[in-house]
C-alpha cells in the first residue's frame, strides 16, 4: 500500500546536523494517515546552534542566581549547591538509564534509592520514606492522602484540616485538592499557635494538623508536644511540612515532636539546585502504622539486591509516573553522604547563627515582627520605612540594584510590609555584614533621596515591571504573525 | 566543615553580637525531652573525592540503555539530545536561580518560559500553556481536575492511557466525589466511537484520551470532537509533543486542553524523572488553569519586559481557593525543551518525526515477514506498536541475551495481554539496528 523508495541521504528532507539518516525505506505519512491528521507546517523558525547558544547567554545574563548573587529568600533555603552533585546526576549510569529497564539493570540506581530512603528515616525519625513526590506541594499532596485513606481505613470520617494562619499557601491548597474543608487556627502574640483556639477547634472531625515547624515567622514551636498530645487525643495526625527543617538536622526529629508524616524538600534542605522554580523532590515518610499506605513503588532489599515493591497493603496508588525525580535525588544523596552527621548538624547551627546575626543586627532600623530568638529565618516588618513612604517592594527592588535578591516578601500574611529573610549556612559573616551595611544604606537613603528607592531597580536590565498591566491585557505567547524568535 | 564558610572566629563574633554564649543557647526554646540525644546514626562525612568514588561505583552497576539494541519506549524515549541544550541548562544562571518572583533580576528565566510557552502553544495550537507542570500523568490529573472546575460536573471518560497515568489520575480524585469510566477499543484498538457517542451526556465533564495511545496508535480525533461539543464535554488529550511535528495540533482537531509529558523534547531518561508535564487550552479556560504562567508587559519606561503573572489563581495567593497547590514546578527542563526547539527547528522537527516515524514502519513491516508473530494492529502509528508472540516474556529473556530489548512487556500492566510487547523505534536506530533485532528474533523463535 505505501510507496516506498530506498532512502539516501539526500532524501531525508532538510535534515539537520543532529539527525542522521537511519536508511530504511521512506514511506509517505499521507499513504497511512486520512487526509487531516498530518499537520502542513511546523511552527518554529530555524536557527543555527551559534545562534541559539547567543541567545540564552544573553537571557542568563539577565538573571540572578545563587550562584553569582546573595539570596536570602525566606522559606526557600536558596543554600549552595555544591557542582560535585551536578557532575555526579549527570553520570551516563543515571541519565541514561531508562525508568523501565529490567531491574537486573538498575541495580545501582535502586541502591541509592534505598540508601537514601534509609537515611531520611534516620534523620526524620520516620518508619519508611516515599521518594515519589516531585516537589513540596505533591509531597504534601501524598501525605495528606495518606492521612485521608488512614482514617477511611478506620472507618472514621473526618472531613476537616487545621493549619496555623502563618501556614505555606500550598496547606490550605492540599487539603482542598484532597478533599478537605481547611480551618485557620491564628497565632498568639508570641507568633505560635495559640494553644487555646486550637483546642476550641479541634473536634472529631479533624483529620490532621499540618505544621511547618520552625513556623514561617522563624520561631520554634515549643508546645509542639501540646499541640501532638491534643490532636492525637482526637484521633488526628501531625503533618510536617518540612520546608523549614533545615535548623533542625541533627537537634532534634520529626519524630520526637509527634509527627506522623513528613515531607522534606531536598531542593531546601538538601543543596538540590532549584532550576528557576524546579525540579525539586519532595520526598514522604511516615510512621509504621502508615507505611503501608505509601506511594507505590518503594525500593526494598532482599539478600543483597533490590527491587520495587508495589504491594503495600492501603497503598494510595501512584502521584506520579516512575518513581521520582531521580537526578535530583543522586544530588542529595551526595549532599548527606559529603556532609555526614557532623556536616548536617553544623550547617543547621549556622543557619541559626546566620539568621540570629541579621536579626539583631538589622533590629536597629527594621522593626522585627516577632522578636524572638529565632531558628533559620527571620522575618522583618518594613513598617516604618513605610511612614515614610518605601513599601517592603520599594526596599526590595532597590536591593536589586545593591546585587542581592530581595527577601521573601509579604509573608507570611500576618506580618504587615513582610521582608523574610533566610541567610542559610553556607554565608559567612562577611557576606552577612555586608547586607546589613546595604540594608542601612538604603534606610538612609529613604530619608534623603526617597526617590532612589521608589524608582528602583535602576541597574537591572529591564526597569520596575508593570505587573498589573501584564495582568490586565495577558500576553502568553509570540504573536501569530511572530511565532518564532528574533 | 563542607560547605560552611564561617570561621570559628567568626562564630565566636557573632554569637557575642547576638547576646549568647553558645550555639546551643540559640536552641533554648526547645524542650530538652525532644532533644537528639547523641548525634545522628550515619555514617562520618565523607571528602568529595570518596562521594565521587562511591557514587561512581553505584552508577557503574547500572547499565546504561544505548549498550543494548533497545526498542523500549512506553513513555519514555531515548530520542538525540543536542551537546548544546545540556550546555545550556548547566549554566548557573539558570540552574542555581529560584522562581522568578522579582521580575527585574529574572528577565532571562521569565523570556525563556516565555518562550517555552510559545513553542507549546505553536505546537498544541493552544492558545495558553502554563510554565510547566511535574510530569505527563500529573499533567493528566491536573487536566481533568480543571475540566471539572470548568463544567462543574462529576463524570470522566477515558481512553488509551498510559497506565501509570491512569493510576496517577485515579490518586489525585480519590478525595472527591468523582466518576471515572473506561471507553473501550474497538477490534483496531481505536477508541470504540459508538459506546463513546452513547456514553455522552451532561454529567460528563470530559474525555481524557491519549493519541498517540499507550499502544502507540494515533486517533482520528476530529471525528468524535463535534460529538464532544454539542454534549458540552471537554477534550483532554494526552499527546507525546514530539508526534505534534508530524501530526495536525490539537486545538485545530477540536481539542480544549492538551497535556502530556515532555520528556521527548531534549530531555534524558534519567530512569524517569525529573522531565516536565505540559499543559496547554483554549484561551477561554485561562483562569481555571493551574500552575505558574509568564506574561509579556512592559517596564515603567515603557521597554518590554516580562513577569510571572494571573497569580491570583496560585496557592500562595488563593489559599484553599487555589486552582492547584502546585508551587515548585519543572521550569529547568522546560526551558530545556524551549532550547531543544531552537536548536532543531522546523527542518530537525520534522526530520525526528518522520525519522521515528519510518523507523518504527519499517521494523513493523519486518516484524510481519517472521513467522509466529501475530501484529493486532494497523499502521496508524508515531513511533511505537503492539506485536504478539507466544510466551513473550521468555522471548524477551532470550533477546536480551543477545543484548537486544526487545520493548515493553505489556502482560504485567494487561493480564489479558501476557503475549504481547510494545516496540518503540525512534530516530537514534538504524537499519542495522533493526535488521539485527529481527534476525536475532527469528532465530530464537526458529532457532
Amino acid at each position: 500500500m505505501a510507496e516506498e523508495k530506498k532512502n539516501n541521504a539526500k532524501e531525508i528532507p532538510d535534515k539537520t546536523g543532529y539527525i542522521i539518516a537511519a536508511g530504511v525505506p521512506l514511506i509517505n505519512p499521507g499513504n497511512i494517515f486520512p487526509e487531516g491528521f498530518l499537520r502542513k507546517e511546523i511552527p518554529i523558525s530555524d536557527s543555527g546552534e551559534l545562534e541559539v547558544i547567543r541567545h540564552y547567554s544573553r537571557l542568563s545574563k539577565n538573571n540572578f542566581s545563587l550562584d553569582a548573587n546573595f539570596y536570602p529568600l525566606g522559606s526557600c533555603t536558596m543554600k549552595y549547591n555544591p557542582k560535585i552533585n551536578e557532575y555526579l546526576a549527570n553520570l551516563e549510569g543515571f541519565c541514561g538509564i531508562h525508568p523501565c529497564q529490567d531491574q537486573r539493570d538498575t541495580q545501582g540506581a535502586l541502591e541509592l534509592l534505598y540508601n537514601l530512603q534509609q537515611v531520611l528515616c534516620e534523620i526524620t525519625g520516620m518508619k519508611r520514606f516515599s521518594l515519589e513526590p516531585s516537589s513540596g506541594a505533591q509531597g504534601e499532596f501524598t501525605g495528606i492522602s495518606i492521612i485521608r485513606k488512614y482514617h477511611q481505613v478506620k472507618g472514621s470520617k473526618k472531613t476537616k484540616i487545621i493549619v496555623p494562619d502563618s501556614a505555606h499557601g500550598t496547606n490550605p491548597a492540599t487539603a482542598s485538592m484532597c478533599g478537605f474543608e481547611t480551618i485557620t487556627v491564628e497565632s498568639d502574640s508570641r507568633g505560635l499557635i495559640d494553644i487555646n483556639k486550637l483546642e476550641q477547634l479541634l473536634d472529631d472531625d479533624v483529620a490532621a494538623v499540618m505544621l511547618t515547624n520552625p513556623n514561617t515567622l522563624g520561631l520554634f514551636e515549643k508546645n509542639i508536644l501540646e499541640i501532638s498530645r491534643l490532636i492525637h487525643s482526637k484521633g488526628g495526625l501531625l503533618y510536617y511540612d518540612g520546608a523549614n527543617f533545615n535548623p533542625l538536622l541533627g537537634i532534634t526529629k520529626p519524630s520526637l515532636m509527634g509527627f506522623d508524616v513528613v515531607h522534606l524538600n531536598l531542593h531546601k534542605t538538601f543543596s538540590t539546585p532549584h532550576g528557576t522554580g524546579g525540579p525539586g523532590a519532595g520526598a514522604l515518610g511516615v510512621v509504621e502504622e502508615l507505611a503501608d499506605f505509601l506511594p507505590v513503588p518503594i525500593v526494598v532489599k532482599k539478600d543483597q539486591s533490590f527491587y520495587f515493591d508495589y504491594s503495600l497493603k492501603h497503598s494510595i496508588g501512584r502521584v506520579r509516573s516512575f518513581y521520582g525525580n531521580f537526578s535530583v535525588l543522586v544530588r542529595a544523596y551526595a549532599y548527606i553522604l559529603r556532609l555526614g552527621a557532623q556536616g548536617l548538624l553544623r550547617a543547621a547551627q549556622n543557619s541559626v547563627i546566620n539568621a540570629n546575626y541579621l536579626r539583631v543586627k538589622l533590629q536597629l532600623l527594621y522593626e522585627v515582627a516577632y522578636p524572638f530568638i529565632c531558628m533559620h529565618e527571620v522575618v522583618l516588618s518594613a513598617q516604618r520605612q513605610k511612614e515614610k513612604g518605601a513599601s517592603a517592594l520599594d526596599i526590595s527592588k532597590r536591593l536589586i540594584d545593591y546585587g542581592i535578591h530581595p527577601p521573601t516578601m509579604y509573608f507570611p500574611l500576618i506580618v504587615k510590609e513582610a521582608l523574610m529573610v533566610e541567610p542559610t549556612e553556607t554565608e559567612n559573616k562577611k557576606t552577612l555584614d555586608n547586607f546589613i551595611r546595604i540594608m542601612v544604606e538604603i534606610n538612609n537613603e529613604i530619608d534623603t533621596d526617597i526617590s532612589k528607592v521608589k524608582d528602583a531597580p535602576h541597574r537591572t536590565s529591564v526597569k520596575r515591571v508593570d505587573e498589573v498591566r501584564a495582568a490586565r491585557f495577558p500576553d502568553l505567547k509570540w504573536s501569530a504573525e511572530k511565532s518564532s524568535k528574533q | 566543615m563542607p560547605y560552611i564558610l564561617n570561621t570559628s572566629k567568626d562564630i565566636e563574633q557573632m554569637l557575642k553580637v547576638i547576646g549568647v554564649s553558645s550555639v546551643e543557647e540559640l536552641y533554648r526554646d526547645i524542650p530538652s525531652s525532644i532533644r537528639l540525644k547523641g548525634s545522628l546514626s550515619l555514617r562520618e562525612g565523607l571528602s568529595e573525592f570518596e562521594v565521587k568514588k562511591e557514587i561512581e561505583a553505584l552508577s557503574r552497576k547500572n547499565t546504561p540503555l544505548n549498550r543494548f539494541n533497545s526498542f523500549l519506549g512506553a513513555g519514555c524515549y531515548d530520542h538525540y539530545v543536542p551537546a548544546a541544550v545540556d550546555a545550556i541548562l548547566a549554566s548557573s544562571s539558570f540552574l542555581t536561580a529560584y522562581t522568578p518572583y522579582q521580575a527585574e533580576c529574572s528577565q532571562g528565566s521569565l523570556e525563556a518560559i516565555y518562550e517555552y510557552q510559545s513553542f507549546i502553544c505553536g505546537l498544541t495550537g493552544m492558545d495558553v500553556s502554563n510554565a510547566s507542570l511535574f510530569d505527563g500523568a500529573s499533567a493528566l490529573a491536573e487536566a481533568v481536575l480543571m475540566s471539572l472546575r470548568v463544567t462543574g460536573r462529576k463524570k470522566i471518560l477515558i481512553h488509551g492511557l498510559h497506565p501509570q497515568y491512569r493510576k496517577t489520575l485515579d490518586t489525585y480524585l480519590s478525595g472527591l466525589e468523582f466518576l471515572v469510566e473506561e471507553v473501550p477499543s474497538d477490534k483496531d484498538g481505536f477508541i470504540d466511537k459508538k459506546t463513546l457517542k452513547e456514553s455522552l451526556n451532561d454529567e460528563v465533564a470530559c474525555f481524557a484520551f491519549a493519541s498517540p495511545n499507550f499502544f502507540g496508535l494515533v486517533e482520528d480525533v476530529q471525528s468524535f470532537t463535534s460529538y464532544l461539543k454539542s454534549k458540552g464535554v471537554l477534550g483532554v488529550m494526552v499527546a507525546n509533543p514530539l508526534s505534534l511535528a508530524m501530526f495536525n495540533a490539537p486545538a485545530v482537531l477540536g481539542i480544549d486542553i492538551v497535556c502530556g509529558d515532555g520528556q521527548p523534547l531534549g530531555g534524558r531518561l534519567n530512569f524517569g524523572g525529573p522531565a516536565f508535564g505540559l499543559l496547554a487550552a483554549k484561551g477561554q479556560y485561562l483562569r481555571h488553569m493551574p500552575g505558574r504562567i509568564i506574561g509579556k508587559t512592559q517596564d515603567k519606561d515603557g521597554n518590554p519586559a516580562y513577569c510571572l503573572t494571573l497569580q491570583t489563581r496560585e496557592q500562595h495567593i488563593r489559599r484553599q481557593k487555589a486552582t492547584s497547590n502546585i508551587c515548585s514546578n519543572h521550569s529547568l527542563n522546560a526551558i530545556g525543551a524551549a532550547i531543544y526547539l531552537s536548536l532543531m527547528g522546523k527542518k530537525g522537527l520534522e526530520s525526528v518525526s518522520l525519522s521515528c516515524f519510518n523507523n518504527a514502519q519499517y521494523l513493523y513491516q519486518r516484524l510481519e515477514e517472521v513467522r509466529g508473530i501475530k501484529i493486532p494492529y494497523g499502521r496508524r502509528f508515531f513511533n511505537e506498536f503492539v506485536w504478539e508472540v507466544e510466551e513473550a516474556a521468555s522471548v524477551m529473556e532470550k533477546l536480551r541475551n543477545k543484548n537486544i530489548i526487545a520493548g515493553y512487556y505489556l502482560g504485567n500492566d494487561f493480564p489479558e495481554f501476557k503475549n504481547r510487547i510494545l516496540s518503540c523505534c525512534i530516530e537514534t536506530k538504524s537499519k542495522e539496528d533493526i535488521d539485527n533485532f529481527i534476525q536475532e528474533l527469528a532465530e530464537v523463535l526458529h532457532g
